[in-house]
């Protein structure tokens, strides 16, 4: 009997599990579809700075101009052209979504794995410490720091790099922000997912033979929680998504001329007045923010859903 | 639900309501004129504004020895009832009304004039307009700490009713000088008083056709009429709020819904409309002047070199800017001073000229942009936020330079308040900018940048320049005078290229002329608070 046997009690029949997870979410043809769709779409926007046929800064003297041949979703006051702009709009949006969800997945995963793992009083410290941080009031703290920590980081940059990074401050603490801000609910679920795991038989089995806590962790504990984990990462997304475009709409979030899908809607937004209103740089941002939103939470719907019914086995 | 939990949740509800209604916002009735006004103004003490929205408020609680004719914008008697001019204009004494009060009914007499003008020039005062009284005896010396004895100064009472101002040298707009808000007179007993905190006291003792009724920050400014004012027989209204709306949208929402009677600052109409605004009857158009430019801040490098400086003046194309963005068929300007302003010759400017402006870019060390540092440009944000012209203007900017000079620039913007702090402060690289005259001749606009002038910021000191406005004040042959202004002028403008002209201001009203009366555009863009009726207000009242 070699040492890994055990483990494949909990993992009974693994690999048809997981072959079966995607069989049943290919099934659900709403959340299929809009995984199919976002794959297109985010490969159409990683694409797009090689076949745009404008540029996204260009000045251009067609101001205003409505959907059309040639500029698909219109231009904005500057006649630069809305789709364009839009798409580096997006693949701002997601940048900031996979950063954050990244962060979320190597802290978020870590912390509670640890915390679940060691229990006592090592668990009631972190885990106090995520209560304290869900405490605050999450956008306001990305806020605060990003008004209060900018102009000093970005002296500290240019002195110790370059100008040209530490025009790329306002960047880092977004990224660093909104990470920093998504990880918590993650951490709560894996230490949960992680207590009812380290009491099973085979993680007990395990340690009779000796196994260290590490591998015990790496090869029998977090492959049972992965399913879980991809399901939260694909809700944490458009969260992060959200939060982004929320700051930029109040001008906190990337800078001009960068766009990003928050700060377009904006721009549309103020063009809303009772004598003539450019529909097009609200309608089409905004339809496409809250497509990619719901394309992600379908996704993540469903790939919750595909997971339950596992569990449920 | 249990009962007694519903009547809780109910009793909850109701407390919850009654602190969001009643507690922060009490309901009062409609003022007579409503006033969209920009921003909230930076202070109201007289002393210390510079913007246009404080401008115009100002007036209203603080009266000069003259005051602006809100017509024709000439000078005409305000709390002097008539002065005489002697020693060949260089001494003025001026005749106050018998029995004024302030609002609160204490006499306002010669002393109250006097302390105001010494206060203006105090160096403790920080005025940025101090230098409007450097033409007054010692008042240079006092204002800059060469003398502390105020009694020096050539600003005396002679009695309660009379002020003797001795001037270094005749200067022909010295009556509109006593005119503009920064030299109202204002309280002295309270300001003794209460110091820099004065502004607090209620109720405010003013001295003009208003009194404060509220200042609440970001939500309104109320005045009432002021019934002890000299002239308060021919005030027309007795509420007027000014409402700080930094979008153009909301600005125009607002006046569409009629919650506001005028829109009145130019900046809040918006400007990609104004083909379609232009032909709308209650839309008012007028001249006045006023320059939109760029401030350099002039003591950092890359910008301390003038060659710089004038690389990107050459690289920005106006036409683009006023023909695309401003759209209100403002004239391009290459100089500092408008067309139109009396006595002025215009000198030559930067003509933009992209090519000229890479070579004087390479000849100052960066060919086509390389080692350029990235910059920042300065502009303020609309109040509550929307995009305010600014704005776009800075993305143009932005684009243009980065497509003609390769050089980097990034938006930094700020509330009003701060940006202007900031300017203050020489904490910039590029400052966005604007000018309006506050009297009609050249010497408003240049002697802004003479280096002790406190609305320079800039940080740029020319001897030369100095030389030549002071020369330009003393000499009395119009013709000559304004030869050395030009040439003042084209050191500012093209060879040291201190600041970029963008545009001349047009001003812009919404008002519907059957309902409002009594507002005026004229070239100072100032129309009196006093004067303005509301008809259907009136109306209303009466039912």
């Amino acid at each position: 009997m070699s040492e890994t046997q055990p483990a494949s009690e909990g993992m009974a029949g693994r690999e048809t599990g997981m072959s079966g997870v995607f069989k049943r979410f290919a099934s659900r043809r709403l959340a299929a579809t809009s995984a199919g769709l976002l794959a297109l779409f985010v490969w159409l926007v990683i694409l797009w700075p090689w076949i745009e046929p404008h540029h996204p800064y260009a000045l251009g003297d067609a101001q205003f101009a409505p959907p059309g041949g040639r500029h698909w979703g219109g231009t904005d006051v500057h006649g630069r052209d809305l789709l364009t702009r839009m798409m580096h709009g997006a693949s701002m949006s997601l940048m900031v979504g996979a950063a954050g969800a990244l962060v979320s997945l190597v802290i978020g995963v870590s912390w509670g794995a640890v915390a679940g793992y060691s229990g006592g009083r090592v668990d009631a410290l972190m885990m106090r410490g995520v209560d304290v941080l869900y405490s605050l009031p999450s956008i306001i703290f990305v806020v605060v720091l990003i008004t209060t920590l900018e102009s000093a980081l970005k002296q500290w940059f240019s002195k110790a790099f370059s100008t040209e990074f530490a025009a790329s401050t306002r960047f880092l603490l977004l990224f660093f922000g909104l990470g920093s801000v998504s990880w918590l609910t993650m951490a709560r679920i894996v230490r949960g997912q992680v207590l009812s795991l380290k009491n099973r038989s085979f993680v007990a089995a395990s340690r009779v033979l000796g196994a260290s806590h590490l591998h015990i962790l790496r090869h029998h504990i977090l492959p049972n929680v992965w399913g879980i984990v991809i399901v939260y990462l694909t809700l944490t997304v458009p969260s992060v998504v959200l939060y982004e475009s929320f700051l930029s709409f109040l001008g906190l979030g990337v800078q001009p001329p960068q766009a990003s899908l928050g700060s377009l809607i904006a721009e549309g937004a103020s063009q809303i007045n009772s004598v003539r209103i450019y529909w097009w740089l609200i309608a089409f941002p905004s339809a496409m923010l809250a497509s990619i939103l719901l394309a992600l939470s379908v996704v993540g719907d469903g790939l919750r859903e595909s997971l339950e019914v596992r569990n449920r086995e | 639900m249990s009962k007694p939990l519903r009547i809780f949740l109910q009793g909850l509800f109701i407390l919850a309501s009654g602190l969001t209604s009643g507690g922060c916002v009490r309901q009062q009735p409609r003022a007579d004129v409503v006033i969209v006004n920009g921003a909230d103004p930076e202070s109201l003490d007289p002393a210390i504004i510079t913007a246009l929205e404080d401008y115009r408020v100002v007036p209203a609680l603080f009266e000069g020895l003259t005051r602006i004719d809100p017509k024709t914008a000439v000078p005409i008697p305000g709390l002097a009832e008539n002065w005489e001019v002697r020693e060949e204009g260089t001494e003025y004494v001026f005749q106050l009304r018998p029995g004024l009060r302030w609002s609160t009914g204490e006499p306002l007499t010669a002393d109250d004039v006097v302390f105001s003008w010494l206060r203006l020039l105090d160096p403790l005062t920080a005025a940025d307009y101090a230098a409007q009284l450097f033409c007054v005896k010692n008042g240079e010396a006092f204002s800059t700490n060469g003398i502390t004895d105020a009694s020096k100064v050539g600003i005396h009472a002679l009695d309660r009713n009379r002020v003797r101002v001795q001037l270094n040298h005749p200067v022909p707009y010295f009556l509109d000088l006593c005119a503009s808000p920064t030299m109202a007179v204002v309280p002295r007993k309270v300001i003794e008083t209460h110091g820099d905190r004065w502004l607090q006291v209620r109720p405010l003792p003013s001295s003009g056709s208003h009194t404060l009724e509220v200042w609440r920050l970001n939500d309104k400014l109320r005045l009432r009429k002021n019934p002890l004012y000299w002239d308060a027989a021919n005030t027309v209204n007795s509420t007027v709020e000014f409402l700080p709306v930094g979008s153009p949208s909301t600005a125009l929402n607002l006046y569409e819904r009629g919650v506001v009677d005028i829109i009145w600052d130019k900046d809040l109409v918006p400007s990609e409309l104004l083909d379609d605004l232009k032909s709308r009857p209650d839309f008012h158009a007028f001249p006045y002047i006023g320059t939109y430019f760029v401030r350099f801040n002039t003591t950092h490098p890359p910008f301390n070199d003038p060659r710089v400086r004038q690389a990107l003046a050459l690289a920005v194309n106006k036409r683009r800017i006023v023909e695309r963005i401003i759209r209100g068929g403002e004239p391009v300007a290459h100089q500092l001073v408008p067309t139109g302003v009396a006595k002025h010759q215009a000198p030559d400017g930067l003509i933009p000229d992209p090519d000229a402006g890479r070579k004087l870019l390479a000849e100052a060390g960066f060919p086509q942009g390389k080692g350029f540092p990235v910059f920042q440009y300065l502009f303020d944000s609309a109040a509550g936020g929307g995009a305010k012209v600014h704005a776009k203007i800075a993305v143009e900017l932005q684009e243009m330079w980065r497509r003609e000079l390769g050089i980097r620039m990034e938006l930094r913007q700020l509330e009003k308040k701060v940006y202007l702090a900031a300017q203050n402060g020489l904490d910039y690289d590029l400052s966005r900018s604007s000018w309006l005259g506050d009297y009609n001749d050249p010497n408003t606009f240049l002697d802004l940048f003479l280096s002790n002038n406190g609305n320079n910021r800039t940080g740029w000191k020319n001897a030369r320049y100095d030389g030549l406005i002071h020369r330009a004040n003393l000499e009395r042959d119009d013709l000559q005078r304004s030869e050395l202004l030009r040439e003042a002028e084209s050191l500012l403008v093209r060879q040291e290229a201190v600041v970029i002209p963008l545009y001349f201001y047009l001003g812009f009203q919404f008002y519907d002329g059957n309902r409002i009366e009594g507002i005026h555009g004229n070239i100072l863009g100032m129309s009196a608070v006093r004067t303005i009726r509301n008809k259907a207000m009136e109306k209303g009242r009466d039912r």
